[in-house]
């Protein structure tokens, strides 16, 4: 007889979700539904009738972890309404950018998933912020890792969290040589933290894969070899910084995709019948409530090519470097293994970089309604914004932001695994829960907007 | 000037700033013993709590961009009670302070929940950014969006709460956070004098949330402009995070299209508030702060 | 007493001794020759000074990062130039990490309150590197410097050399060695009105303060307030920066400043008491309350 488990809300993650689990008898998930339960601000609907200016403000406010992902989607799918080509050296500032916002991004990641982990050689789970060493250490690095991200993040983008330099047409402001030399320092000593961050990452995460059991409120659960494993597809535009409608060759395509509702795809009402008291912290939700998540649900599902598909740093190694290896653990290795990716590319950047050079077009048109999208490889996967300008006012607004790609897909891979490893799992794919409180509306716009794409 | 005197007198001297010297964890224990109770709770930790809510994590991320200033803060003077993203609590707790992230959504009967709860359960409620202070963009929100098209009506938490502390800014800094724990701590652990000037130094940062819970770019008109006090100084145009603000033959031009309403601007502006008092003492206060994050 | 002129560690009459920053400066040259020696011995990376405007004699903040962007930002603008709306910017796309600032009382005030209080201000306080602060009485807006030149002193923008404050009056220098004075109770109306609530007139916040009142002509008096105004001052005198006399031994002397800045605070004070009551029944907002 399987049972219903719920955790609610899940933790170290950004924004509010929940897990919805319908367990066998040995505790192992035949069913996992994993919802936002993040209020919906509904940036798409508020966007309508505001500046093309505006609105990229803010849909940056959508996630303030990766916010540079949001302003430079929102901002390029403006342009490719308006069909509005940005100089060369205002892209390279804003490929600075993307570079130094998920090495902060991936930083902040390990702290969240450190506590999952294990010091290898022992039976002790790691707390980042505990003074001791080697943790003090590793702490220590990530954030100066991330000082370093985001302190590049506000010479190219004028703020370390909203950026504030990206505008419709390139940037505000150029950076100064000596702006630039001072990106160059500091992106050389972040490569040489961000190879031994990845050392250590990886040795943890490998340590992690070695165990057979890990602790969970005082109980020993099995690790499954097969810990967070799907059979869904991938999906990534770029290994570093993205696609748009403007490009010659763009690398998304509008028509294979589609979007459902959660009452098509998540379970629908239950009553919680398995309840864990000692479940950390604070327990599981108590037996009898009664669980919804096709109504509780606050984002929608979407689909490429008819499936759900994973977005983010594996889905790029397995696009763009042949990598392979499946589960939770894999998916976290991937995101290792962009840390001096990161910074190689920003420093190519930053070396192509002209300080004297123009950043801002020279004319900037107002849009006729045409229907542009912007994709932006976000930290955490796809980020791809759809928009329709006319006469300088957005007239439709759409967000496909990573974490609702990779809901469903996540759900997907929780079947087989113990329910209390779910959230490992869940913190696998660096939820960032509150972005994705959206929800695109397929109707005629639809129709319409896929058939001009084909012609 | 009065009330501060004594104690500027003694942070402005040449002894190691004593204010917020850092407890020596060795000593707790003998200390304990030994001492009165008014060295004592110089030693406890204040205990916070950090509440999500339609809010965008921005300002968690701020908070974590003290780098290692944060660290040191979790050792010396902050005991993180619960809080979503950094710490392993699902629920809230009773706290000393609670930091609230992010505006209530009132169709949504959590965050109603919640808001409330950590009312309850805290003595002191910090609003930190813009949405918490003042809604920011989820002012502009009206409703109309699957999944839940009901999430219509966004209210800054002081509109449903008493808030005691005001913290605008979109995002807010990660030295206000850090200036603000770091008072509170002053202000719940220190001695009097201590108490005195986190007081002080906190009073226009009350005086703000027993205020106007809306801000807006039209706040440098109302209440700077139009009431004949504005100098001209710029600093409401560098305080800007969306660069809505240019300055135009000395004065500010708001380009209200852009505005987000975070409340950075008539914050940061020196005719917004001026304590005198205390920031002319901004020397000693800054290197008190400093020293207690070594 | 002895509150109006804030506080400070010493306080001389002062000048340059480079000559080449002396012949466009507007007193002693003190603030060009600060933030010259600063630039040169790596206190600062740049600073933001008055640069020349699109108008004649309108002021646009600037970032100064050679000796050269100094001088030419010498000598003073009677209008407002927003030396604050750089201070971010200064620290983002201009990647500067010890930043100077040049600015009227009220300017400092706000480079203090950014320090303090930095709402919106992130990673800028602790690169502000040196603060040199202008004595002032007052300010006008840029159509109000127009008017007096132009209707007032008869005279057009672009053929004045150099506009000064002193001994009671409004000073216009013209190109061809005209010079008109006007009395400063016709200046008055023309005042920004900002100013009318400003209690500080020789820059209580900044590092170092200067201004021509209090020494003789072409020189300046200096008060030197913060540990790092202690610093870098002492260093540029190792340096040869300026030659110095005890203020004691000048005229007018600390009296006159004294006297100028008792009579601005207590002005503005009773301009603050009269907006409390300026409506029936309901009065004009206090910013220091
Ligand atoms: C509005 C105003 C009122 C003043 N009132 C008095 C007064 O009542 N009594 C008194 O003794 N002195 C007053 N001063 C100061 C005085 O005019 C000189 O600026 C000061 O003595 C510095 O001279 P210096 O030769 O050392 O500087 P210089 O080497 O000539 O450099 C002057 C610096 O000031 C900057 N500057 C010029 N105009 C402005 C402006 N509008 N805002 C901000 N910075 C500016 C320039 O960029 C330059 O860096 C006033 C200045 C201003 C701007
Ligand atoms: S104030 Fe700004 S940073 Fe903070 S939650 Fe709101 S949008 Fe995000
Ligand atoms: S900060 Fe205030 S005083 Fe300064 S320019 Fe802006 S409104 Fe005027
Ligand atoms: S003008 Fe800028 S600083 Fe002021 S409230 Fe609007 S967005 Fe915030
Ligand atoms: S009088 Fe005061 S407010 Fe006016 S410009 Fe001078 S210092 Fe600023």
């Amino acid at each position: 007889m399987s049972k219903v488990v719920e955790i609610s809300p899940t933790t170290r993650h950004e924004g509010h979700s929940k897990l919805v689990l319908k367990v066998n008898d040995a505790g192992i998930i035949e069913t996992g539904n994993w919802c936002s339960i993040t209020p919906v601000r509904g940036v798409e609907r508020l966007a309508v009738g505001k500046s093309m200016e505006q609105v990229p403000k803010i849909a940056s406010r959508v996630c303030g972890i990766c916010p540079i992902a949001h302003t430079l989607a929102g901002i390029e799918s403006m342009e490719a309404s308006i069909k509005c080509e940005i100089p060369r050296d205002a892209h390279l500032l804003r490929v600075i950018l993307q570079c130094a916002n998920r090495l902060h991004s991936h930083a902040l990641h390990n702290i969240l998933t450190l506590p999952d982990m294990y010091l290898p050689g022992t039976d002790m789970k790691i707390n980042p912020f505990s003074p001791e060493e080697p943790v003090r250490s590793v702490a220590k690095r990530l954030q100066r890792i991330r000082e370093i991200g985001q302190t590049i993040g506000e010479i190219a983008g004028g703020e370390a969290i909203h950026p504030s330099n990206p505008r419709v047409g390139g940037m505000y402001k150029a950076c100064s040589p000596r702006a630039k030399t001072k990106m160059y320092d500091l992106a050389k000593e972040g490569l040489v933290l961000a190879h031994a961050q990845m050392e250590f990452m990886i040795a943890i995460l490998r340590n992690y894969q070695k165990r057979d059991w890990a602790e969970v409120g005082g109980a020993k659960i099995a690790i499954p070899k097969d810990l967070g494993y799907h059979s869904q597809g991938y999906l990534a535009t770029d290994p570093v910084y993205g696609s748009s409608s403007l490009d010659e060759c763009p690398t998304w395509d509008y028509s294979r995709f589609k979007e459902s509702r959660p009452w098509d795809w998540y379970m629908g009402e239950m009553e919680v019948s398995l309840e864990d008291p000692k479940y950390p912290v604070g327990g599981t939700t108590k037996m009898g409530t009664k669980v919804n998540p096709q109504m509780e649900a606050c984002t929608g599902v979407p689909c490429y090519d008819g499936a759900p598909v994973e977005v983010g740093p594996r889905a790029r190694m397995v696009k763009f470097k042949n990598f392979d290896e499946k589960g939770t653990i894999g998916q976290q290795v991937a995101r290792q293994m962009e840390y001096p990716d990161c910074l190689t590319a920003m420093i190519s950047a930053i070396d192509e970089y002209n300080p004297a050079a123009k950043v801002v077009a020279d004319y900037i048109p107002q849009g006729d309604g045409s229907m542009g999208w912007a994709a932006n490889e976000a930290p955490r996967g796809t980020d791809v914004h759809l928009a329709k300008v006319k006469d300088g006012r957005v007239q439709w607004y759409s967000m496909l932001v990573p974490t609702t790609w990779n809901f469903a897909t996540c759900s997907a891979a929780l079947t087989g695994a113990p329910w209390q490893l779910a959230e490992v799992v869940v913190r696998g794919y660096d939820p960032c829960v509150s972005c994705a409180t959206h929800m695109i509306v397929i109707d005629e716009d639809n129709r319409i907007v896929a058939q001009k794409l084909i012609q | 000037m009065g009330l501060l005197s004594s104690v500027f007198k003694k942070n402005v001297s040449e002894e190691p700033p004593k204010p917020v010297a850092a407890p020596q964890k060795t000593d707790v224990a003998k200390k304990a013993e030994t001492t009165t109770k008014e060295v004592k709770p110089v030693v406890d930790k204040i205990t916070l709590g950090y509440t999500h809510l339609s809010g965008c994590t921005g300002c968690t991320v701020a908070l974590a961009d003290n780098y290692g200033g944060l660290l040191t803060l979790l050792d010396k003077y902050v005991d993180l009670k619960y809080m979503p993203t950094l710490a392993d609590v699902r629920h809230i707790q009773q706290v000393d302070v609670a930091i609230v992230e992010g505006s209530v959504c009132i169709q949504d009967k959590l965050a109603v929940e919640e808001i409330k709860e950590t009312r309850a359960k805290a003595a002191v409620v910090v609003a930190l950014g813009g949405c918490a202070a003042y809604g920011n963009i989820t002012r502009f929100a009206r409703g109309g969006q699957q999944n839940q098209p009901q999430h219509e009506s966004y209210l800054p938490i002081g509109d449903l709460i008493k808030v005691d502390v005001l913290i605008p800014g979109c995002a807010p800094t990660p030295e206000m956070i850090r200036n603000v724990a770091v008072m509170a701590y002053l202000l719940l652990k220190g001695t009097k004098e201590q108490k005195d000037l986190a007081t002080a130094y906190l009073k226009p940062l009350m005086t703000m949330a027993a205020g106007c819970n809306a801000a807006c770019a039209c706040d440098i008109m109302t209440s700077v402009i139009n009431q004949g006090l504005c100098m001209g100084c710029g600093s409401c145009a560098a305080a800007c995070p969306v660069r809505a603000i240019t300055m135009e033959f000395g004065k500010p031009n708001l380009n209200r299209d852009l505005c987000i309403k975070c409340g950075a601007c008539v914050a940061q502006c020196p005719r917004g508030f001026f304590n005198t008092d205390v920031i002319s003492e901004y020397e000693a206060i800054n290197e008190a702060i400093m020293a207690a994050l070594q | 007493m002895g509150a109006e002129l804030g506080k400070y560690k010493s306080c001389v009459s002062a000048r340059s001794t480079d000559k080449e920053i002396l012949k466009g400066a507007q007193d002693g040259g003190i603030v060009t020759s600060l933030f010259a020696y600063a630039l040169e011995a790596g206190i600062i990376d740049g600073a933001i000074v008055a640069g020349k405007g699109d108008l004649p004699w309108k002021p646009e903040p600037v970032v100064a990062t050679t000796r050269a962007e100094l001088l030419a930002a010498r000598g003073t603008r009677y209008n407002i130039s927003p030396n604050m709306s750089l201070i971010k910017e200064v620290t983002r796309s201009y990647g500067l990490d010890k930043v100077g600032i040049v600015g009227t009382p009220c300017q400092m005030q706000a480079v203090r309150k950014a320090q303090l209080y930095p709402f919106g201000l992130r990673e800028v306080g602790d690169k502000i590197a040196l603060a040199v602060g202008i004595f002032c009485m007052e300010n006008f807006p840029y159509q109000s410097v127009l008017q007096l030149v132009e209707d007032h002193a008869a005279m057009k923008m672009e053929s004045v050399k150099k506009m000064e404050i002193g001994k009671g009056k409004f000073w216009v220098f013209g190109e061809r060695g005209q010079v008109v004075q006007l009395p400063l109770k016709v200046t008055h109306k023309y005042e920004q009105p900002g100013c009318h609530v400003c209690l500080d007139y020789v820059a209580n916040m900044a590092d170092i303060s200067t201004g021509s009142v209090g020494s003789p002509d072409g020189w300046s008096t200096i008060f030197v307030r913060s540990k790092i105004g202690d610093s870098v001052w002492a260093k540029a005198m190792a340096a040869g920066c300026f030659e110095t006399k005890p203020m004691e031994t000048v005229k007018p002397g600390l009296e006159l400043v004294t006297k100028l800045a008792n009579e601005k605070i207590s002005k503005n004070r009773k301009t603050l008491e009269e907006r409390a009551s300026f409506g029936t029944g309901k009065g004009l907002r206090n910013p220091y309350l």
